[in-house]
């Protein structure tokens, strides 16, 4: 296998992960409190997609997956409002512990409802776009991975040019930094930390969609998603939004990088070492938790 | 029994009693199959008691008990397996081998914020299940082991059926009364205040970081009993002790018995086991049933059920406070501490060129101020002024940019608050800073000799109970001297602010200090409860205590101090008697502003 | 008290911290485009009257009526929108947004409306002019408290909550951040501002009500209080 392939492969893994990551911290700043369901959340929307391909007729489609891909983000969106109003809204003012095990709550029921509903055994979507490799300058791509990517790359555009251009965006960042000064100048703080939540389960339901074409999706597989999600983000900083993408690309390239030498699961294993090394000696992160916050 | 006692004793009677009739009730007439399924119950209870220590008593989430639990299911296997090591060695050597490692991880990540801690112990507990199926030399790997001995002691097999679940029922039993044992001593008391109030605690010379990791060895130690005895009793070993999925049903059951009472492992780990056969439709989905009925418990009853009786009871038995009397001492009766009755003119407290930033914010830019025994200090200054980074510098909650702190001589700078406490200074907070679920009278006595305390009293040794006996005598006498003698026995959360400050006052006395730092003493007070508290504060110094008083009631502080600082934007502008100070035209200026015409 | 409708009228409130009483009984009506002093000393309850008309906490007895219109029971976000704007004390801007991000989050209007009321802002301020990309958390201290109040002008109040906008400012900045408040009321804002500046307050109100332990122990006409020692207000009163 070619190593454009490899860096390909990377990418695509990366981009999948920081949609998840990135949601991850938009509700860890809109709540102040870590989504353990956020893994979950992400099989979560492999498994809708397998759902919802098998209730629509996509064979005939050029990008199969790709026409999927908005209902699976609204359902996941859906999920994340629920969440929201369920396993956070009751407990805001409680200790973060207390929705971090609301979180945990979710995540659990998410996990036995798949393995319920679909079994425990593997499960494939079906692909985003039709076709197999493509031919770029005489090496040999996947589409698929070009594709993950190429969506990927939309989304993360679309969400940035929301946070930073629009005054939705920057009543979301306020109410993120200061809940209470932001009630009190206007701004609808309840139902913006649902939507935060609604983006970010969205944004990882879509990530479900695109990872499980490529990697199988399983019923257990949300708590590596959640361990990967959360070491991105701390990798680039607690709570920084560029630092979980760079985060998540750090992870998928150590992923692919181990995984060419070692089996996955050592690959797995040597990732969370790695994660305690760098707990020990800069928890920080490479962006640390944004300076000069508190003014 | 002291009071308390009897009242805890009261509180834990009901579930106990009940817990220990369904253990009864579950074993008689109980054929192999109920039987062995009461028996991992046991095991489970004993993971849940250790996982309370530190989830519940300390308030840390670890995610690491699961690893615990497969550890000692792992290690006491092998070593039976491939060693033929029988169950009186193995045990110990596996609740060694996971508190070797408790040590190890916990030296590193428990002074983490506590979602890098809750997260690094999420990626212990994975690594070890990736080790366990990936070294299939030693473990069999994804299939396991089969055919694990029972428990083998000194060569007689403990019989199948019923002598099985009372040999782990004994064990059950035997963590039960560690446990309870470490939640009714001072050490137990003083993990209440850690985390209710972390500062104070530290300020009342608890050292943190020790307890943190004392509560995650012990509970390392309870998980792996749990998962030796678990192993044993299945006969076989395999990565599923080893899954997420073990966390995840301690962590439910500490939640939804309740994390706090010790009759809350036990009713979670019955409850959980038992549900699933008791409900047969549940059977595939119960973990489903689990995950909401943790949901529901975390929202609805945070304390689960032993919390719901506990509260009900609560509400039969009553408050047992006896009336506050109060004895208020008229000003004119007490004379005014003018000069320290003590030749002894050297600084207690002495502080060079402080200086510290927040971010871009000089809180202090060079402060220099000393404090003499039996000396009365009074802080003043407009709002932003550095009073309370002041204070929070001395009692040690950060370190300086720049300067030194000398305390009796010696240079404090770079000793945290806890070894601060313990060196002689005390310090009260605004909000006044007290465990609400303990009583008043236990609030001080674990200042008392609560520093002394060990993890060890979690072992009823001898000289515990004395030692307990006499913080409860210190702390009554410093209850008497601070003006709450009548409060001793009501709990912290029902205290009036008032009360709350003197216990707060009698808690800095107790711990015998020779400084004692008062952020805002009188605040909220009536009149006649700031007279009293101004005699009160007399009579310590008089004993040769120095005393900084941080307050913005001049009427309050004036009479009260024998000497006055003031700070403005972090510097001293300005210090002497009390009338000099306020009469000083920098002082006003920077209270009023200027045109200032008074 | 002229004629004029009232913008806030204060009956009876009652506002409690657990076991502790910030507000007893407290009750007082304000005129349109007035500006009221709200003197005492600390923990008075003056931080908790501004913070009770703004909804932030609740009353347990009591209520505030605004504009006529009983807000007792309304939420923050509705009373921003009625017309009631809060400048907490330690002024608690939002510090990732930049300067511009911070007015124009408070506006809502369309895109045309919030230049113009921004455009008013900085005319008020000129001092922002330069700073308006910067993060918030670059600012210093005067700035800061000039963008807080900016902050709340976006939302055109009909009432203006100040809290202590004085602390750590130094006094030359002080006297022309109270020049530009004073010039808010005969534009059309009323303001409502707690003080420990006891004398750059009353050099800007009209009328000052003396908070003490919860209760207003006095209620007049600026020039009237300043002259009652009794009233120990510079805090460093007799003896």
């Amino acid at each position: 296998m070619s190593w454009a392939q490899i860096a390909i492969d990377g990418l695509a893994l990366g981009a999948a992960y920081a949609l998840v990551a990135l949601g991850f911290v938009l509700i860890l700043n809109a709540a102040g409190a870590v989504n353990f369901a956020q893994g979950d959340l992400v099989m979560a929307g492999g498994f809708a997609a397998i759902a919802l391909a098998s209730a629509l007729p996509l064979d005939a489609l050029p990008v199969p997956g790709l026409v999927l891909a908005p209902l699976v983000a609204l359902a996941g969106g859906g999920a994340g409002w629920i969440v929201a109003e369920v396993a956070y809204r009751p407990l805001r003012h409680r200790p973060p512990v207390a929705v971090f095990i609301a979180t945990i709550a979710v995540g659990i029921m998410l996990q036995h409802g798949a393995n319920g509903i679909f079994g425990a055994a593997e499960r494939r979507t079906p692909p985003l776009v039709s076709g197999d490799a493509v031919v770029v300058g005489g090496v040999t791509l996947s589409l698929q991975s070009l594709a993950i990517v190429a969506t990927a790359a939309i989304v993360i555009l679309l969400l940035h040019r929301l946070l930073e251009r629009t005054q939705l965006g920057r009543r979301l960042r306020a109410a993120a930094e200061d809940p209470e000064m932001a009630r009190a100048i206007g701004i609808p703080v309840r139902r913006l930390t649902a939507l935060a939540f609604a983006l970010g389960a969205g944004l990882a339901a879509l990530a479900g969609l695109l990872l499980a074409n490529v990697y199988f999706v399983t019923p257990t597989a949300g708590l590596a998603f959640m361990l990967k999600a959360y070491i991105a983000v701390t990798i680039g900083g607690w709570g920084s939004l560029r630092g979980a993408v760079i985060g998540a690309f750090l992870v998928a390239l150590f992923e692919v990088a181990a995984g060419r030498l070692f089996s996955a699961s050592l690959a797995d294993a040597l990732l969370y070492a790695a994660l305690l090394l760098a707990l020990l000696f800069k928890p920080e992160g490479l962006f640390g938790e944004a300076a000069g916050r508190r003014a | 029994m002291s009071g308390r006692a009897r009242i805890a004793a009261a509180r834990a009677a009901p579930l106990s009693l009940a817990a220990a009739a369904a253990v009864a009730l579950l074993a008689a007439g109980a054929g192999a199959y109920e039987l062995r399924l009461l028996a991992i119950a046991g095991c489970y209870a004993l993971a849940v008691l250790g996982y309370q220590f530190i989830f519940g008593r300390v308030g840390a989430l670890s995610l690491a008990q699961g690893a615990f639990f497969g550890l000692g299911a792992y290690a006491s296997a092998l070593l039976a397996l491939k060693l033929g090591w029988d169950f009186a060695r193995s045990f110990p050597a596996a609740i060694a081998l996971a508190v070797a490692l408790a040590a190890v991880v916990g030296a590193t990540v428990l002074r983490l914020a506590s979602h890098y801690f809750a997260l690094a112990t999420l990626a212990v507990a994975e690594l070890m299940h990736i080790l366990v199926i990936e070294w299939v030399s030693l473990t069999g790997g994804g299939n396991g082991l089969p055919n694990v001995p029972g428990f083998v002691l000194f060569g007689w097999a403990v019989p199948r059926g019923w002598p099985v679940t009372a040999f782990v029922w004994a064990f059950a039993a035997l963590g039960i009364a560690l446990a309870a044992n470490y939640s009714r001593s001072l050490y137990g008391d003083g993990a209440r205040l850690l985390r209710a109030e972390p500062l104070a605690a530290a300020a009342a010379g608890i050292d943190a970081a020790g307890r943190r990791l004392a509560a995650f060895l012990l509970s390392a130690a309870f998980g792996a009993a749990g998962g030796a005895l678990y192993v044993h009793t299945l006969g076989v070993v395999s990565p599923e002790a080893m899954q997420f999925d073990v966390m995840v049903l301690i962590l439910c059951m500490a939640v939804i018995g309740g994390r706090n009472a010790v009759a809350g492992a036990i009713v979670g780990a019955l409850l959980l086991v038992h549900l699933p056969e008791w409900f047969r439709a549940l059977e595939g989905w119960r973990y489903l049933a689990y995950g909401a009925g943790l949901l529901l418990v975390i929202v609805a009853a945070p304390e689960g059920i032993a919390g719901a009786v506990e509260a009900l009871w609560r509400r039969r038995l009553g408050n047992t406070a006896a009336p506050s009397g109060r004895t208020l001492v008229p000003d004119a009766a007490v004379p005014a501490a003018r000069a320290a009755p003590f030749a002894e003119d050297r600084a207690i407290l002495a502080v060079q060129g402080l200086a510290i930033a927040f971010g871009g914010n000089r809180a202090l830019a060079g402060v220099t101020l000393f404090v003499r025994p039996g000396e009365i200090l009074g802080l003043i200054g407009p709002n932003g002024s550095g009073k309370t980074t002041l204070l929070n510098l001395l009692s040690g909650f950060h370190r300086p940019d720049a300067g030194r702190i000398f305390l009796d001589g010696r240079d404090a700078t770079r000793d945290p608050a806890w070894r601060r406490a313990r060196a002689g200074i005390a310090r009260s907070f605004q909000h006044g800073a007290l465990a609400g679920d303990l009583t008043a009278l236990d609030n001080v006595a674990l200042a008392a000799y609560g520093i002394r305390a060990r993890a060890a009293d979690v072992f009823r040794l001898p000289g515990r109970d004395a030692k307990r006996r006499r913080a409860r005598d210190a702390a009554l006498s410093a209850l008497a001297k601070a003006g709450a003698a009548g409060a001793a026995h009501t709990m912290g959360a029902d205290l009036a602010p008032a009360e709350r400050r003197r216990v707060e006052l009698a808690r800095a006395l107790v711990a015998e200090p020779r400084v004692i730092l008062l952020d805002e003493p009188a605040a909220g007070l009536s009149d006649a409860e700031k007279a009293a508290l101004r005699s009160a504060l007399r009579e310590i110094a008089a004993r040769g205590i120095a005393i900084v008083v941080v307050d913005h009631g001049m009427p309050f502080l004036i009479p009260l101090a024998s000497r006055v600082v003031c700070l403005d934007a972090g510097r001293v502008i300005a210090a002497g008697a009390p009338a000099d100070v306020i009469a000083d035209p920098e002082v006003r200026r920077a209270y009023l502003g200027a045109g200032a015409v008074l | 008290m002229s004629g004029i409708a009232p913008i806030l009228c204060v009956q009876h409130l009652g506002v409690r911290y657990g076991r502790i009483e910030a507000l007893r009984n407290v009750s007082f009506v304000q005129d349109q485009r007035s500006i009221v002093a709200l003197l005492g000393p600390n923990g008075a309850g003056k931080s908790s009257l501004l913070r009770a008309a703004m909804g932030l906490v609740p009353a347990v007895s009591g209520s505030v009526q605004f504009a006529y219109r009983d807000v007792t029971k309304e939420a923050p976000e509705s009373r921003a929108a009625l017309g009631i704007a809060y400048v907490p004390e330690g002024r608690r801007v939002f510090p990732g947004l930049t300067a511009r991000e911070n007015l124009d989050v408070a506006a809502f209007a369309p895109a045309a409306e919030r230049k113009r009321r921004r455009d008013r802002v900085l005319a008020l301020f000129p001092a922002l002019e330069p700073q308006l990309e910067r993060r918030a958390w670059q600012l210093s201290g005067g700035q800061q408290q000039m963008l807080a109040i900016g902050r709340a002008l976006m939302t055109a109040p009909k009432l203006l909550l100040l809290d202590e906008p004085s602390i750590g400012l130094a006094p030359v900045l002080v006297e022309q951040l109270f020049a530009r408040v004073a010039s808010l009321a005969v534009e059309g804002t009323a303001v409502l501002m707690a003080e420990q500046n006891t004398a750059a307050a009353l050099s800007v109100a009209e009328r000052a009500i003396v908070l003490r332990d919860g209760r207003i122990v006095a209620d007049g006409a600026a020039e009237a209080i300043r002259k009652r020692p009794e009233l120990e207000l510079s805090d460093l009163g007799p003896g």
